[in-house]
């Protein structure tokens, strides 16, 4: 289990509690739901903080060739917990963001080249083509639960994650990778050899993705307080 | 039952080589934080600092425990809907527990289901009342990532704090009338059945609901140490 995977706080379900949403369940068609396809597991690091380092779960569901959407998890079991949101997009789509917001942007291939990135349980030949691709695209990751830091609800705004990239501060830890890779029977090593011919994406001019890398600068997030532009009153 | 809010996503059509593959890898793999997703909940959300700007918001929620819910938040509920933010839902007790700069960020639910304003689409009345007397008593705590109400194709810019309705008045009306047209049902007639469903047991805790002032996310650029200053780790 990942870090952070200890009982949920709270009261288990109660029988009756869980007849009523049964009942309820079997009504709803849950659409979006249904398009839920890709499933990985890589790791991230916390943009204003490179040295948090967390392992992540995504599931993706493609809304066009060019559009992912994820729901990251912080493992692939039924007690998950909600991590955050990463969107994936190719680099024709990244190419139409402003500089500004390039900024808040990621790129994969270190990830995928390095064998960080893997999809346990499936054979890397029926995803050879998905990861080729995957290796030249864009994330923006917010990360809304803070689990690495023993956070047992979401606390504070949420937090811009970076990738892994092939710096020393980008690196990985290596008994992170290794405890996912125990737990899965894999290996980031041999992943990293049979994707070594996986090319790598087009440099693009002022791409300011990975902008921590070149310019030293993280993104914090914080809360400030304003005045509501109200149309009734509040609260 | 797409929400009006829709555009053409940018990006090419997905290839059918592609989604073919896309289901063989996904019978392979588990799903197992999706799958637990079991419950759809349509309501409404407001920028935290600007009421002016509201979303309609479905909710697709797993519980954690009996205190604890977590939900993807959608802009509509067919298949092709953007996965917009996230919400995580919790019991008065939970609440109560966090620190008091923690609360703002929470809002409480016992006017969105009191007035029939939250609903679970397609679920018989009784069964719907059951299910949401829960509810009514929760706090929740919403990030939205995408201001499709502006928009924006394509998720762009600082996460943005959602608050939800706490009064008559504040919901615009032709929202609620296109929703209510939308799904066949009345806010009015629901409200009438719900006056017997009990909210906070402590009243809507004064910190909730960003304590009655407005809140916005700001991104400010960190310095990190220099990304030399690590002895290389990864192997």
């Amino acid at each position: 289990m990942a870090d952070g995977c200890d009982m949920p706080p709270g009261k288990p379900m109660s029988a009756e509690k869980t007849v009523i949403d049964k009942g309820a369940e079997m009504l709803q068609s849950l659409k979006p739901l249904k398009h839920f396809k890709q499933q990985f597991c890589s790791f991230a690091l916390f943009s204003h903080d490179p040295i948090r380092q967390i392992e992540t779960h995504h599931f993706c569901s493609r809304l066009n060739h060019d559009f992912h959407q994820c729901a990251v998890y912080n493992s692939d079991s039924t007690s998950a917990q909600l991590i955050g949101v990463e969107y994936v997009i190719s680099e024709s789509l990244f190419k139409t963001l402003s500089p500004e917001e390039r900024k808040l942007w990621h790129s994969h291939a270190h990830e995928v080249k390095t064998g960080l990135l893997a999809c346990p349980r499936v054979p890397e030949s029926l995803y050879r083509k998905e990861i080729a691709e995957f290796a030249k695209t864009y994330g923006k990751f917010w990360c809304t639960w803070q689990v690495d830091r023993g956070d047992r609800l979401p606390m504070g705004p949420p937090a811009l994650m970076a990738s892994p990239q092939g710096v020393n501060l980008g690196w990985v830890r290596p008994d992170l990778v290794k405890k996912r890779d125990d737990r899965y029977g894999i290996s980031a090593a041999e992943l990293r050899e049979k994707r070594a011919d996986i090319e790598e994406p087009d440099t693009i001019e002022g791409s300011n993705a990975d902008y921590w890398v070149k310019c030293g600068k993280g993104f914090s997030v914080d809360v400030v307080e304003t005045a509501m532009n109200l149309r009734a009153p509040f609260p | 039952m797409a929400a009006t809010t829709q555009v053409d996503m940018p990006g090419k059509p997905t290839e059918t080589v592609t989604a073919v593959l896309d289901t063989a890898t996904a019978a392979i793999q588990n799903f197992h934080p999706i799958n637990k997703i079991h419950q759809h909940l349509c309501a409404f959300h407001f920028y935290g600092d600007d009421m002016t700007r509201q979303v309609e918001a479905h909710h697709f929620c797993s519980h954690q425990s009996e205190d604890l819910r977590q939900c993807l938040i959608y802009d509509g509920d067919g298949p092709d809907a953007r996965l917009i933010g996230v919400e995580y839902l919790v019991s008065e007790e939970l609440f109560l527990a966090l620190p008091e700069a923690e609360k703002p960020l929470w809002h409480s639910h016992e006017y969105e289901v009191r007035s029939g304003v939250l609903f679970m689409p397609r679920v018989p009345g009784p069964i719907e009342r059951r299910a949401l007397e829960q509810v009514c008593r929760t706090y929740g705590k919403t990030f939205h990532f995408w201001q499709v109400d502006r928009g924006d194709r394509l998720p762009l810019g600082p996460p943005q704090l959602m608050m939800a309705l706490t009064r008559d008045g504040q919901l615009r009306e032709d929202l609620a009338k296109d929703v209510e047209s939308r799904y066949g049902v009345s806010f009015e007639k629901e409200r009438e059945k719900r006056e017997y469903m009990e909210g906070q047991a402590k009243g809507i805790h004064p910190l909730a609901n960003g304590a009655g002032k407005g809140l916005r996310l700001v991104l400010t650029e960190v310095d990190l140490p220099p990304v030399s200053s690590v002895p290389r780790a990864f192997v």
